[in-house]
């Protein structure tokens, strides 16, 4: 086991590397560039554009600008944001505070969500209660992430005026808690309704499915109460599979939600990235870039270390 | 200047972020009655839509961020609503009839005093060593985003503290707002000297000014706040109000939703289509500010093709008579009306504002006209209802910058309309950061003249050379050799030239009005540009938010001192 | 399927056996009523749209700036747009567009996962690690950021660079079921036979593999449809799809946005138009999951 952690370990290294020269190449054979936010200004010279891209290195070959970076990047010096001239890794470390702030409880109001929901759908497979779920996951599944949230802030916020429009908190009460809450609403919403149904859809499948089994039937035979039996052993047995699953959705937590924050106007991840995209913002995206493709490449393997960790069966080979 | 690199820069990112750019139209915003007697402390809340990345005034170019520094950053002078020079930090205007302004030869000096006991917000004295190191480090710094004007200095002397002399190379012309306003800004040589790096010190989000305020929080994608600053010149009669946020908002969408439930006290920017929504609420006031920028379709007259020749001549809109008739048939006051609500008036000129304002009238709206303009010239109806002439057709592509909402808008009428009149128009939008790049590498279709038609806006500052000399002088038309003039419809009259080129060298009013007048006659007469109209600057706010005062050279939040609260 | 039946014989056990299997996914998709209703819904939605110069009397360029604005009424069923056209007609012709994205964006990724998989699963040795490599490294890019990357890449999208775009993001699912299921089929007996009666590659890919690896294929395709118009819906909202005069229902939805106050109808048709056909797709990915591959495991993009 201890070997096989070590060797996918390993195998990730050129995965990474390749992934950051893919990425690299992406952001700069885009056109625009970093200095298209300064050349609509009639002030703005041939001279002037050929200094920024001196100050900004962009004026070295590709190759060497990418050593450079991949070299300052793994001694932990991320560069400088080209807009707002910041540490990237300060500017990552103000945002992701407030991603995983807001991830994070839609992770767990997902779970909360999903495992009871789910649960009961593959104990009363077919009643109408299964049906209403089914029905609602579809919808929920089959609604853009933008438009649910559009519909939200119109029914929520500007019909009824019970919650706030967007942003984090209201200027002046940051400490109040009650405010930061009503803040959290309609976004953690827009986010669970859409992400729930999955999870739920993922445990009815996979709890019919032990449901079924063997030693169901022969733990029924025993005589214990239905009750026990779904708690104890078809959960237990059915969670297996969804903890591979929320293990996945662990990248999620940095890379946050690029609509969601966009249209809530959440300053978390997906805006510094959204906003670094559309400024070419290289050394931020690069930065976000990097540690996202990591992130999620960990998340397999401990999603796949988990799944064998937790069923026997699974042998590490 | 100044607001021109604001202007553009707002439209060149609006374009490219989610929101629509900033627009002009027609009304006025309501100015609080004179004898009120203002209401001390309080925090006025401003809703803005974009986040400035950015607070240091060398190296912002964003729109937003002198929203936010207008309240923090000060000149030398600044411009009055009526497009006067007066001086903030300086004692008076150099002039040539003062004696501040000395013309020698070719070059020119200008003397500055600065008001005796100022102070900068953490209060060390401002003396006339800051506006010399504000030239310098202008210069040395490589990030900077610009250096007009700055690099027409040939030096700096300073006499005294208070006094600063001005070499510059040439007779620029735009001088009083060299040192003035917000971007630049003067700026604090105590503090940033001995920085080897001004970008990666905390001035790049709490920059140190003479204002009214002083940046107290940067809550990066959150909220700015500023507090009131004890050290300013006003105090402790001003500002009244303690505190401003500044806070991000997703959209002006937004902003508005949170301007009407009285979340925000005010907001920046919102378009057209946005006011009728705040009009009809009793408790805000919309400020439209009519601003120098003025949205206009500039046609091509030689060949659509990359790096183009001058002398050639465009198959279509080479002929004068086919650029008359899509004149004629371009229904500015309806698209006023409709699309703008009215917020705007009919284009006249690249000048709509100030001393040099040229307001002769392009012809209206006559589609019955354009039709028998270009059936006498030759272009006769084929089946399809496009004309053709010599076996050329007139169908033409139409390009702005893709994502702007209300340039889409505008656009697709027009197609219909020139079709009415048998010119086929394609659309052919592309973003911004390419059709504004303003650099041949950036592939910028004016500058290779690769377009036909093409709609955008430009801004002149409140000295109008810089916009006309490089835009409608012949030698300024981009070429291969040469890709830095601006006269993209290659617009070549010697009359024109003429005048131009005396304006520019002389500083007396009157004659460079004149002057230039005769140049901007000249350019309509050639039917190069339809002027499609004039925009407002267009913000809101509370009734409750009182004080504020219009001014078509500044922002919104120009006079922030005078602000305040009051239910 | 109609080729193979005609030739009995030689090859009687395999295609026996696939014959039965689609009867019997297709007595058991029938028996999914969600997703026949689905089907009905789908078919209609795309015939309208098809048909939409028959259906509509409105042209959906033409503006008509007397008329912007107009509410829901007899005469513009859904009201008028910002520039006076019916957001009625607008809808059916943005439907051709969204609903063609869709599908083209899958056939572009089924066909180049199919292949990835294909030559992945039968040749395997290096040529399936490189491969595998490369599909572990598109799994590892967050989806939407390279979206968006794209998305300002080729800024001012025509259809087509969407349905490229949207197409070689989404490939790569496709390519791992193909494989596991060339991996597991060619060792089966009928392919061994097929071997040693001297069938080439190419007949063994064509003829064997690929007929009995289509379900699975059939499934991610159908639900890959959904997520392509949800792609694009997203990206047009962010300003970076197809660029207007060409209605899509995602670029309608932008449109929309800043109107929201004086016209609300125009961001909920739209979106009812893309709930409807994604909704209606995902019931027949799942009747079809049902019935053709019962257990297969959905993971979806987050979003």
């Amino acid at each position: 086991m201890g070997r096989y952690v070590v060797r996918r370990l390993i195998q990730a290294l050129p995965l990474l590397f390749a992934i950051s020269v893919v990425s690299f190449a992406i952001l700069k054979f885009t056109p625009g560039g970093p200095l298209a936010a300064y050349e609509g200004n009639p002030d703005f010279t041939e001279a002037d554009r050929l200094r920024l891209e001196k100050a900004f290195g962009l004026d070295q070959p590709l190759p060497v600008q990418y050593l450079a970076w991949i070299g300052n990047f793994l001694r932990l010096d991320w560069g400088y944001s080209f807009a707002s001239h910041q540490p990237v890794l300060q500017l990552i470390g103000e945002r992701l505070p407030n991603t995983i702030y807001l991830m994070g409880t839609v992770f767990v109001v997902v779970l909360l969500l999903a495992i009871p929901i789910g649960v009961m759908t593959a104990v009363k497979q077919y009643s109408v209660f299964d049906h209403a779920v089914t029905g609602a996951t579809f919808a929920f599944l089959s609604t853009p992430t933008f438009w649910l949230g559009l519909l939200l802030i119109i029914v929520f916020g500007l019909q009824l005026r019970w919650l706030p429009l967007g942003g984090m908190s209201t200027p002046g009460l940051e400490q109040d808690i009650g405010d930061r809450v009503r803040h959290l609403i309609l976004p953690v919403m827009t986010l669970s309704l859409v992400q729930v149904g999955g999870h739920v859809r993922y445990l009815r499948a996979s709890m019919l499915e032990t449901i079924g089994q063997d030693f169901m039937r022969t733990a029924r035979a025993k005589g214990l109460s239905e009750r026990v039996l779904v708690l104890r052993h078809a959960l237990k047995n059915a969670a297996i599979p969804l903890v591979t699953i929320v293990a996945l959705d662990l990248p999620e937590l940095f890379v946050g939600a690029l609509v969601t924050e966009q249209i809530f106007g959440w300053p978390g991840m997906g805006r510094l990235f959204w906003d670094a995209a559309t400024r070419s913002d290289y050394p931020v995206l690069q930065g976000i870039l990097a540690v996202s493709s990591t992130l999620i490449v960990l998340s397999n393997l401990v999603a796949d270390v988990l799944y064998g960790y937790l069923d026997p069966r699974i042998r590490f080979s | 200047m100044k607001r021109a690199l604001a202007l553009i820069s707002a439209l060149a990112f609006a374009a490219s972020a989610c929101a629509p750019a900033p627009t002009g139209g027609g009304a006025t915003g309501a100015p609080t009655g004179p004898a009120e007697a203002p209401v001390r402390g309080g925090t006025a809340i401003v809703a803005i839509w974009q986040e400035p990345s950015t607070l240091a005034p060398h190296y912002a170019n964003q729109t937003v961020t002198d929203i936010v520094n207008y309240g923090v950053l000060e000149g030398l002078a600044e411009t009055t609503n009526e497009g006067e020079y007066v001086p903030t930090l300086a004692t008076r205007i150099p002039t040539v009839g003062n004696g501040g302004a000395v013309v020698k030869g070719t070059k020119l000096d200008v003397t500055w005093e600065l008001k005796p006991g100022l102070k900068w917000s953490d209060g060390a004295p401002v003396t006339s060593a800051d506006i010399k190191f504000t030239w310098e480090i202008t210069m040395k710094d490589p990030k900077v985003n610009n250096r007009t004007g700055f690099s027409e200095i040939e030096s700096i002397d300073t006499p005294n503290e208070l006094t600063a002399v001005v070499h510059y190379k040439s007779i620029y012309a735009p001088y009083p707002l060299n040192f003035g306003g917000t971007s630049p800004a003067l700026m604090p040589k105590h503090l940033l000297e001995k920085e080897a790096d001004i970008s990666k010190t905390e001035y790049v989000r709490k920059p140190i000014g003479t204002g009214p305020f002083k940046v107290a929080d940067f809550k990066a994608g959150d909220s700015i706040t500023l507090e009131k600053n004890p050290n300013y010149r006003g105090a402790p009669d001003k500002p009244y109000l303690d505190k401003i946020v500044f806070k991000s908002v997703p959209s002006s969408e937004v902003a508005i939703a949170q301007l009407k439930a009285g979340e925000v006290h005010a907001m920046w920017n919102l378009t057209e289509s946005q006011t009728p929504e705040v009009e009809k609420e009793p408790k805000l006031a919309l400020q439209a500010v009519p601003g120098p920028s003025v949205e206009r379709m500039e046609l091509n007259t030689a060949k659509n093709e990359e790096f183009t020749d001058p002398n050639s001549v465009h198959p279509v809109l080479g002929d004068i008579e086919v650029r008359k008739a899509i004149l004629y048939a371009t229904p500015k006051q309806q698209l006023i009306d409709k699309l703008l609500f009215g917020k705007g008036k009919p284009g006249t000129s690249p000048v709509s504002q100030g001393w040099a304002a040229y307001r002769e009238p392009q012809e209206a709206y006559d589609q019955k006209k354009a039709n028998e303009t270009l059936d006498k010239a030759g272009w006769a109806k084929g089946g399809d209802g496009i004309r053709s002439k010599g076996g050329v057709r007139a169908s033409l592509t139409l390009a702005t910058t893709s994502g702007n909402q209300l340039r889409e808008r505008v656009q697709q009428v027009l197609v219909d309309e020139y079709k009415a009149i048998g010119i086929e128009v394609k659309i052919q939008n592309q973003p911004s950061s390419v059709i504004l790049s303003g650099s041949c590498t950036g592939k910028d279709p004016r500058k290779l003249g690769t377009f036909d038609m093409l709609i955008y806006a430009s801004s002149p500052g409140i000295d109008p050379h810089s916009t006309i000399f490089p835009r409608y002088h012949s030698k300024n038309i981009p070429t291969r050799a040469d890709c830095s003039g601006q006269n993209y419809t290659r617009f070549k009259d010697p009359v024109a030239d003429k005048a131009i080129e005396e304006a520019g060298a002389t500083l007396d009013q009157d004659k460079r009005k004149q002057a230039y007048a005769t140049a901007m006659k000249q350019l309509n007469a050639a039917y190069v540009i339809v002027w499609l109209y004039d925009r407002q600057d267009l913000d809101a706010r509370s009734v409750e938010l009182r004080g504020w005062k219009a001014n078509t050279w500044q922002r919104f939040t120009w006079n922030t001192e005078d602000w305040y609260l009051k239910k | 399927m109609a080729d193979i039946a005609l030739k009995p014989g030689a090859l009687a056990a395999p295609v026996a056996k696939p014959r039965s299997q689609w009867r019997l996914a297709a007595e058991r998709f029938m028996a999914h009523r969600l997703a026949l209703v689905s089907i009905f819904v789908l078919v209609a939605l795309a015939l309208l749209a098809a048909a939409a110069p028959l259906v509509s009397p409105y042209d959906p360029e033409r503006t008509r700036l007397l008329d912007i604005y107009e509410p829901p009424s007899p005469v513009h069923p859904f009201g008028t747009d910002s520039l006076g056209r019916d957001l009625a007609t607008r809808i059916l012709y943005g439907g051709r567009v969204s609903l063609a994205v869709g599908f083209l964006a899958v056939t572009v990724a089924i066909s180049f996962g199919t292949f990835v998989g294909m030559v992945a699963g039968y040749y395997g040795r290096w040529i399936d690690s490189v491969l595998m490599r490369l599909v572990d490294m598109m799994y590892s890019f967050p989806r939407l950021f390279l979206l968006i990357l794209f998305g300002v890449f080729f800024k001012g999208m025509t259809v087509t660079v969407v349905v490229i775009v949207l197409g070689l993001l989404s490939w790569m699912t496709t390519s791992r079921l193909v494989r596991a299921q060339f991996l597991s089929l060619k060792e089966r007996e009928f392919v061994v036979a097929a071997r040693m009666i001297g069938a080439g590659d190419r007949r063994i890919i064509l003829r064997h593999l690929l007929p009995n690896s289509l379900a699975p294929i059939i499934v991610a395709a159908t639900l890959g449809v959904a997520s392509a118009i949800i792609s694009e819906s997203t990206l047009s909202f962010l300003g970076l799809g197809i660029q207007p005069p060409t209605p899509s229902w995602g670029n309608m939805l932008r449109d929309a946005t800043s109107d929201m106050d004086k016209a609300p109808w125009l961001a909920v048709f739209p979106g009812l138009a893309i709930f409807l056909a994604v909704v209606s797709i995902n019931f027949i990915g799942d009747g079809l999951r049902d019935a053709l591959d019962p257990r297969h495991v959905q993971r979806r993009e987050g979003a």
